[in-house]
């Protein structure tokens, strides 16, 4: 096994872990190995094509970090202004914390929440704080790869047109933040593990990962368009005690601090807490970190109560929607698992609040410089075809689970039809999570613009309908929770351009349609055809055969 | 067999729940050296809790483990030096290579990097599986995997060994020369807790066996004792007896006849 770069770094600092009680050379072995694997993790996506496999295994996480070093060029703005240190750089925090919480959230929480370690390693003569430790690091090191390549851009040209201080200042922070941020979030789950256990504990998790990552893009969303920035840069600055809650005001203080000799009392606030409370909550975390292992055991806990069940609301569902009895089957069995998959509702919950938001957003402009008159008289109201974005991030989530492997069960089906399994999942989508979805918005939306657009909201549905068959076509979805979570949505990144561009020509056509008289109704007629066809075209029987075990 | 006067395991009023749920309600035990230990009761009877208990993988019981005549609540993780776990589900880093995963299994015990490499590699080649040494172990088999699991739990040539169904998966010839293993371990002063369904190879291999039933033990002693007390042909009957289950065959007929109503 090879000796990372990053261990020999970690060597330097042996004598500190070993203050805290961590046996270093254990914690050192473990992290190793689990970097090791980390590297031999085949993302999902190359499962096929086994040829190429041993020289992308590296590159994939090279991939994601240059991905990550390029969206980062959007941060040298705010390094290449001198003066208003506090703003631009709190800014730059904001948006750099956003990003690693939700991707320590969706991603690393797993490796945070692991049962596995506990068995192999724990069982063994090694203390709980080592393995902690260690899994900590895991995260840690990962986090600094991704806040590196996405700071990289800016520090460089900070080093450059700022100078050495303020890369310095910049450097410091940058680290100071990402262990703030692992700590709290390990904080988050102690308090939770301490007040609940069992699946009931896995459910809280999964909801607290769930609010936390739609608080933190809706947030993103909203900040980045009820400021102005270019308004930002000029304001004058005037403190208010809530400021010293934002983290990011803590980041932007230190520099003014250093760069700016601005000595006056709020800001020598924001550069102490910039200081302690990161090495705080590492020493926090440090010290309740024992129990953190001990109390991830209540995720294996049963306590007991079952509440009995019966068929339940998506049996009739099923009957209303489904023609065939295999359909009906692969609904309600679509049904049940993305209730109850926890990483399914991780991926598509987060994306479900922001389709619901993001229509409402894009109001905001125009309800802003015109007013609410203008609004509900205009032609706003084509955003709620925003909602449609779900769709692709559902059905390229939905071919995934954690228990992939019960996916043998196809191959014991007495049909050699995937035609049912898809038609009855797709139902099951749209009827679970898409329908609930719209007509919510559909509410909101004939709240502003009044009943004019009902018809207009019946076109839409009808649009996302065909959408969704249209998806289907295109990105060619694996059977139902037939594979592991992996690297999931990389390698079908561009494949969203031709269906952003198919959702956009059905909605420029119901525009246009909307302009003649009775468009509106003949395109309610036509789209109608359209969906039988399209439907049967793409899904109906023995269009799709099941794939052989060794086809799979 | 208990010439040895002092316990190397010794339990008093060992208690744990789940939420209200009492799973353990006060385990009192003695174990010796030397002893092969069939630890056997129904389904959700609290044994693989006890094993958890007292490799530490738990927390928060009541009652008191001594280890080695050591208390182990303090939460020293030293005692386990000497202690050996197969656990019932075990779970294998399976993307590291056979080599990787035991060297650093055994690294983790304290061993070296050598030494570890040595002993894994020639119990590994003992067991059938010198070939697949430097493979995947996510490309064994399921009888490879038990294999290798159980290869990791004797690196560190332990006094106390955890089995948790250890055979599951393993062919015929193996199982007769790991059965053989653990009688050669016991002769030489090792103990072993073995827990297992599967009552024919119980019977066999211990020397004293332990039933628990709804958190408590109801049975405790050697085969040729128990049969005695329960007036019962074999370890299942005695089994069956003592936790009042007689109506196997009733239940038997009800299945097939609801087999065959569809």
């Amino acid at each position: 096994m090879k000796d990372f770069r990053i261990l020999i770094l970690l060597d330097k600092f042996k004598a500190v872990f070993e203050r805290f009680g961590v046996d270093y050379s254990i914690m050192r072995r473990i992290l190793q190995v689990k970097l090791a694997m980390d590297e031999r993790r085949v993302p999902t996506v190359m499962k096929d094509n086994s040829s190429k496999k041993k020289s992308d295994q590296s590159n994939s996480i090279a991939k994601s970090l240059l991905f990550y070093g390029v969206l980062g060029i959007m941060l040298v703005p705010f390094v290449f202004s001198k003066g208003n240190y506090l703003f631009q750089m709190s800014f730059l925090f904001g948006i750099l914390m956003f990003m690693m919480m939700t991707i320590l959230i969706s991603d690393f929480s797993s490796v945070l929440l692991d049962l596995k370690d506990k068995d192999i390693i724990l069982s063994r003569p090694v203390n709980g704080k080592t393995l902690s430790m260690a899994k900590t690091l895991h995260i840690t090191i990962y986090m600094f790869y991704i806040t590196f390549s996405f700071t990289g851009p800016s520090l460089l040209i900070s080093l450059y047109r700022q100078g050495f201080l303020f890369f310095m200042v910049f450097l410091s922070e940058i680290i100071l933040m990402d262990l703030l941020i692992v700590a709290l979030t390990a904080l988050l789950y102690l308090l939770i593990l301490k007040f609940f256990d069992g699946e009931k504990l896995k459910d809280i998790i999964n909801y607290v990962q769930i609010i936390l990552s739609i608080a933190l893009s809706i947030g993103y969303q909203l900040i980045g368009r009820l400021f102005d920035f270019r308004d930002m840069m000029n304001i004058s600055f005037v403190p208010r005690w809530w400021q010293s809650l934002i983290p990011s005001m803590w980041f932007g203080g230190l520099f003014e601090l250093i760069l700016n000799n601005n000595y006056s009392s709020h800001i020598m606030l924001f550069s102490a807490l910039a200081l302690i409370i990161p090495v705080l909550s590492i020493i926090l975390y440090i010290k309740l970190t024992s129990t953190f292992e001990r109390n991830l055991q209540k995720l294996n806990d049963s306590s007991g109560n079952v509440k009995v069940r019966g068929k339940g609301f998506n049996y009739y569902l099923s009957g209303i929607f489904c023609r065939t009895k295999e359909e009906k089957t692969f609904f309600r069995f679509a049904a049940d698992m993305m209730r109850s998959e926890r990483n399914f509702k991780l991926k598509v919950y987060p994306s479900l609040g922001l389709s619901l938001i993001l229509p409402l957003i894009f109001l905001l402009p125009k309800f802003k410089n015109a007013g609410w008159e203008s609004l509900a008289q205009g032609k706003m109201y084509f955003n709620i075809y925003f909602v449609a974005l779900i769709v692709p991030t559902i059905l390229m989530t939905i071919g995934y689970s954690d228990k992939y492997k019960g996916a043998w069960i196809y191959n014991m089906l007495p049909f050699d039809d995937a035609g049912y399994i898809y038609k009855g999942t797709l139902k099951a989508v749209i009827i679970n999570l898409l329908v609930p979805l719209y007509i919510f918005e559909s509410i909101i939306f004939m709240i502003i613009f009044k009943g004019r657009i009902a018809i207009d909201l019946i076109i839409v549905f009808l649009n996302i309908i065909l959408f969704i068959a249209i998806c289907f076509k295109i990105l060619k979805m694996p059977l139902p929770f037939s594979e592991a979570f992996g690297v999931v949505n990389q390698s079908q990144g561009l494949i969203i351009i031709p269906l952003f561009i198919a959702i956009s020509v059905l909605a420029a056509v119901h525009y246009f349609a909307a302009g003649i008289s009775y468009g509106r109704y003949i395109y309610i007629l036509l789209s109608v055809i359209a969906n039988l066809y399209i439907w049967k075209k793409f899904l109906d029987r023995k269009t799709i055969l099941l794939p052989y075990e060794d086809e799979a | 067999m208990e010439l040895h006067n002092k316990p190397i395991i010794t339990i008093r009023g060992l208690e744990k729940s789940f939420g209200d749920k009492k799973v353990l309600k006060g385990i009192d035990l003695d174990i010796y050296s030397g002893q092969i230990i069939g630890y056997i009761g129904p389904n959700g009877a609290g044994k693989s809790t006890t094993v958890k208990i007292m490799l530490g993988l738990m927390g928060k019981y009541t009652g008191e483990i001594n280890i080695f005549g050591r208390n182990i609540s303090d939460g020293n993780a030293e005692y386990k030096k000497k202690i050996g776990y197969v656990p019932e589900t075990a779970d294998i880093y399976d993307n590291l290579t056979g080599r990787e995963y035991l060297t650093f299994i055994g690294e983790l015990y304290g061993l070296d990097h050598d030494e570890a490499d040595e002993k894994a590699m020639r119990l590994m080649e003992l067991f059938g599986l010198k070939e697949v040494y430097d493979s995947r172990i996510s490309s064994y088999s399921k009888g490879m995997r038990q294999k290798a699991v159980i290869v990791s739990s004797l690196l560190n040539n332990p006094d106390i060994l955890f089995l948790d169904e250890p055979l599951s998966g393993m062919d015929a010839n193996s199982v007769m020369v790991f059965k053989e293993v653990l009688t050669e371990l016991a002769s030489k002063g090792k103990t072993i807790f073995y827990s297992s369904h599967i009552m024919e190879v119980v019977e066999k291999i211990s020397s004293r066996i332990i039933l628990i039933n709804d958190g408590q033990i109801v049975a405790d002693g050697s085969f040729d004792e128990l049969k005695k007390k329960s007036m019962e042909g074999s370890l299942e009957e005695i089994f069956n007896d003592l936790t009042g289950f007689n109506e196997h065959k009733d239940i038997a007929a009800q299945i097939v006849s609801v087999v065959q109503g569809v």
